[in-house]
């Protein structure tokens, strides 16, 4: 599903050239559930935002679904992104102003589904995660896990391939942290290919492969 | 979509207040300024417009020697009507008009005064497009002293009898009777022509002024063909003049074509213009729209500061829509929304606020523009439009910068607002502030210049003066009146002239000997009582006051006449003139000249004082009666007066007037102006000193921590004020050093409508720099004291 050969990402700053990812060879199947590592500021992020398109590498070739990504045209990049891809994030990052039902409806939007289709989308999201009674509550009214399961419902609604999860259990107690995961190997489980980046041993040990990072190479 | 983004925008616009507030209130005084003018403008371009055909006025430059300036006048001649119908093809049609106010009119017993009457020639209905209720308005006015009366004063006159066929009569002159045949719906209030009765002009006259070139009484209409080049027109007119004048009279006029459009918003430039109800300058209509615009636009860019200034705020939001796949046109579709949303308040709100000033408006101009007239298809379509430009304007441009944030930059928290996004807002607050700037110099110096005409001293006394109209039977009555007035205590003189103080007085053929040839100009001139100087107070330069074997035979003239005639011997003293042969043009044996006055402002400041001649005649019946108020016994003097009045001449209305607010009215379209510029630039100043202050509350909140950490460093409170004040003050000041050669510009063209004008002092635009960056100091202090007297460890802790 994706293949990265030789990738490289940097920035320049003061005239020097600093390697954020270097030399990054990468490939991952579909079904995989597969668990980031490293210590921090070791290019982690970085990664994650390059296979999910948020970013460019600057050197070398990212393919997703056997497509060159670079090569690819704007419009055909989010169309691909839009279609396979899930974010979820440390800070969560819902939308204040939005209740749990319309943020995890927001993506539906953008994708053009029609209005009877999201409420039944969106319903079976919250049935799946047990927050139907507080569908009309806002973020700032909900407990931080359940903050991060709306996160979760966001980013699987529209039923993506791919989900990328960046440190989604940081901000979690261990016990939220348990059922975050578990709740991932369900969704692995039904198919979908997840990639997390965790600081846990314990919740790295939930996937099929940990691939460890170390100021922007992979360590073996 | 477009619900779920309208949901999130009233969201937000609830959430953050300031930000709502500001912009609501900013684009709804800005919309609301829009509004008025709009509908002043629509007033505006209305005057007339029910008049379809290819009609002009005829207007005369005259350039009589001895004149400071030539001036355009409004009049023209009795036969020059006729004379350019016969000799030019495309003049169609001509009507002349010849305004009569307050005439007295008698039918059985009953005695009207009907407020504006018109003779008129028997083509006024078929060239103007009054509309007629009765008669038809080829023929209506076919008969000598046909006449056409109003409807409402058909009512007064007549009540329920039908007026068509009956005869009224000329109360009080001489026995002109009139024949209604027709009636005319009032004349709407857009009309530059107000009439509540015509007549056509009688046979007998037409007989006796059908040679009489020279005489410049009346006013003269031009219906033209379609096709006719009045161009071309005009440049035959000089060949016409020479044809009907003598060579040297030829000389002395110009004759030019005004379109019937222009007669009311483009005639400020043109004296003796007494037919021509609320003229209005379209300068200052073009003023107004342009201040409208501005007002608005400052509104605007509050609207894209604001929304720039707080975009930390919506970066995150941003970031986290494109992670869950909003394209870039989505989310710019998203923020031009709510901008829209904006702006709908703010017309709704514009709405009221309008509704609220219109009366103000109309009762300073004395128009009756209609609330009414906003909420029909037409207009309503304009406002709905109006606010989709106004959203997308404002909107525009945050909607383009909001929607660029990338999400792997702001997710992380690492937006940097860089410098060259606040020097965009720079910009603007610069742009604002330069706007507000022009408007208040310039509203300085508006008022400043009308006080100045108002208080310099017009080199004569006006005040106490009770100004009466005398008709012709009260004319007569002069002498005993007089008598019977200054019985009274309370009244110190009693004087009676042929023209009134405050008007461009007219123009009379002089001749005289001065010290050398003979010459003859033609000058302003007036007719007096012998005791006219000393009423008023005018001081003698040379020679002496009027003395009773004056009558007829000694003159006053002004300086500036002096020094007319002595143009060819600068360097004599005026006292040479004293004795010299001067007298009117016609007369067989010249009188001599007694003394010499001082220049006194006769006309308003607007114009230079012209050569005045002043005669001492009291043996024909004077039209003005001055009366000077001993001490302030005003009501008194004037309740003697009325009783005297109703003894002497019972069948004429006593109308009187205060001369002081006679020439206070010579200045009431610079006192109207003054006041709306006043207005819309507070109004200005407002919303740009809102807008600064939202601008300095999101400054100090980003900077929260760094004032934390100075103060921990030790910095004090007003080091840190003034630390923040500085980056919002240069722009400020910026602002005056633009707006100062711009103020410059327009007022020195503004000031050359006045001939009596103020200088144009540096310390004013000092002043209103100062001004300008004090009301910045304050607005932006308000928030930056509080952010530097706020406990540091508070702010750092929220960290
Ligand atoms: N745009 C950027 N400019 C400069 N440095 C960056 C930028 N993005 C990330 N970095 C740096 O690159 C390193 C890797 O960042 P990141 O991928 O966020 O690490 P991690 O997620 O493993 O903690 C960090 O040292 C970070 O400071
Ligand atoms: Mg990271």
């Amino acid at each position: 599903m994706i293949a990265l050969n030789h990738i490289y990402k940097y920035v320049n700053q003061g005239g020097t050239r600093v390697f954020l990812l270097r030399d990054i060879s990468l490939n991952i199947a579909q079904g995989e559930f597969i668990s980031i590592m490293g210590p921090s500021g070791s290019g982690k992020t970085t990664l994650l935002n390059v296979m999910g398109m948020l970013d460019e590498a600057d050197e070398g070739e990212y393919l997703f679904l056997d497509q060159p990504v670079k090569a690819l045209k704007e419009k055909q990049r989010s169309a691909l992104y839009k279609q396979h891809i899930g974010f979820v994030f440390q800070a969560y990052h819902l939308i204040d102003e939005l209740t749990v039902y319309e943020n995890i409806e927001t993506p539906l939007l953008y994708k053009d589904y029609k209005s009877s289709e999201r409420s039944a989308m969106v319903c079976e999201m919250l049935d799946k995660f047990n927050m139907v009674a507080k569908k009309d509550l806002f973020p700032h009214q909900l407990s931080g896990g359940q903050q991060q399961l709306v996160g979760i419902a966001r980013a699987i609604v529209s039923k993506p391939t791919l989900l990328l999860a960046d440190e989604p259990t940081g901000n979690l107690n261990s016990q939220q942290g348990q059922e975050i995961m578990e709740l991932f190997k369900k969704l692995n489980s039904e198919g979908l290919t997840i990639i997390q980046v965790t600081h846990s041993e314990k919740n790295a040990a939930y996937g099929s492969r940990i691939i460890n990072l170390s100021d922007g190479r992979i360590e073996n | 979509m477009i619900g779920n983004n309208f949901k999130i925008a009233v969201r937000q616009l609830l959430k953050n207040k300031l930000f709502s507030f500001i912009n609501i209130i900013g684009l709804s005084l800005g919309l609301a300024v829009c509004i008025v003018v709009a509908l002043f403008v629509q007033r505006e371009y209305s005057v007339d417009a029910m008049h379809t055909r290819n009609i002009y006025r005829l207007d005369e430059v005259q350039k009589f020697e001895g004149m400071v300036a030539p001036q355009k006048v409004a009049l023209s001649m009795f036969p020059m009507g006729p004379g350019l119908q016969s000799d030019f093809p495309e003049v169609l049609n001509y009507t002349r008009v010849i305004q009569s106010e307050k005439m007295p009119l008698g039918y059985k017993a009953k005695k009207i005064i009907v407020p504006s009457f018109m003779w008129v020639d028997s083509t006024f209905f078929r060239m103007f497009d009054f509309p007629l209720l009765k008669g038809n308005p080829q023929t209506v006015l076919n008969g000598s002293g046909d006449a056409v009366i109003s409807e409402s004063m058909a009512k007064k006159v007549f009540g329920n009898e039908d007026p068509i066929g009956r005869m009224v009569s000329w109360y009080g002159g001489d026995s002109t009777e009139f024949i209604v045949r027709g009636i005319m719906k009032d004349v709407p209030e857009t009309s530059h022509l107000q009439m509540d009765m015509v007549a056509s002009i009688p046979r007998e006259v037409k007989a006796d002024y059908a040679g009489s070139w020279g005489g410049n009484w009346l006013v003269t209409y031009l219906e033209l063909s379609d096709k006719a080049n009045t161009g071309k027109l005009e440049a035959q007119f000089p060949a016409f003049l020479k044809k009907h004048l003598d060579e040297r009279a030829a000389k002395q006029y110009e004759l030019f074509l005004q379109p019937l459009k222009d007669v009311h918003s483009n005639s400020t430039d043109i004296t003796h213009d007494y037919v021509n109800y609320q003229k209005f300058d379209k300068s200052n209509t073009y003023a107004f729209i342009i201040i409208a615009l501005i007002v608005l636009g400052i509104a605007c860019m509050n609207f894209v500061n604001l929304s720039t200034a707080r975009s930390l705020s919506r970066a995150k939001e941003v970031g986290i829509r494109k992670t869950i796949g909003a394209a870039r046109l989505q989310l710019a579709q998203q923020f031009i929304q709510e901008s829209l949303l904006f702006t709908a308040i703010a017309m709704l709100l514009a709405l009221l606020i309008a509704g609220l000033f219109l009366p103000y408006l109309n009762t300073l101009s004395g128009y009756r523009i209609s609330y009414a007239a906003l909420f029909k298809p037409l207009p309503l379509c304009l406002l709905f439009l109006g606010t989709i430009l106004v959203g997308l304007v404002s909107g525009a441009y945050p909607a383009f910068y909001l929607s660029s944030f990338r999400p792997s930059k702001v997710l992380k928290g690492s937006l940097k607002t860089g410098k060259h996004k606040s020097f965009g807002r720079n910009v603007l607050v610069v742009s604002q502030f330069a706007g507000a700037n022009v408007l208040i110099i310039a509203t300085v110096f508006v008022i400043r210049q009308l006080n100045f005409m108002q208080t310099t001293n017009p080199h004569f006394n006006k005040d106490q003066v009770i100004a009466i109209k005398c008709r012709e039977n009260s004319g007569r009555k002069y002498m005993e009146l007089k008598h019977e007035f200054l019985k009274s205590p309370d009244i110190a003189y009693v004087t009676g002239s042929f023209q009134r103080l405050g008007n461009n007085l007219h123009q009379t053929g002089i001749r005289f000997k001065g010290l050398g040839e003979e010459r003859s100009v033609a000058i302003s001139h007036i007719r007096v009582d012998r005791d006219f100087l000393k009423l008023y107070d005018i001081k003698v330069k040379a020679g002496r006051d009027f003395r009773e074997s004056d009558h007829r035979q000694g003159f006053l003239i002004n300086e500036t006449m002096a020094k007319e005639i002595l143009k060819d011997t600068p360097e004599a003293p005026i006292e040479k003139l004293l004795g010299t042969p001067f007298g009117y043009e016609g007369q067989q044996k010249l009188g001599t000249i007694v003394g010499i006055t001082e220049d006194f402002n006769f006309n308003s400041f607007h114009h230079q004082v012209e050569g005045l001649t002043i005669s001492y005649a009291d043996s024909m019946p004077f039209t003005e009666v001055s009366v000077k108020v001993a001490g302030n016994k005003v009501q008194e003097a004037l309740t003697f007066m009325q009783s005297s009045w109703k003894t002497l001449v019972p069948d004429v209305a006593f109308e009187y007037t205060f001369l002081d607010e006679d020439f206070a009215n010579l200045y009431k379209a610079d006192a109207q102006l003054s006041k709306i510029v006043g207005i819309l630039s507070g109004i200005a100043v407002a919303i740009a000193a809102l807008g600064l202050f939202g601008l300095a509350t999101y400054a100090t909140e980003k900077r929260v921590k760094e004032i934390g950490v100075r103060k921990v460093f030790g910095a004090s409170a007003h080091s840190i004020a003034l630390l923040l004040n500085r980056d919002f003050l240069k722009p400020v000041l910026l602002a005056s050093l633009i707006a100062w050669p711009i103020a410059w510009m327009i007022l020195r063209t503004w000031l050359t409508n006045f001939a009596f004008r103020i200088e144009l002092n540096v310390w004013v635009f000092l002043a209103t720099a100062l001004l300008a960056s004090l009301i910045a100091l304050v607005t932006v202090s308000a928030r930056s004291l509080r952010a530097a007297w706020a406990n540091p460890v508070s702010s750092l802790r929220t960290e």
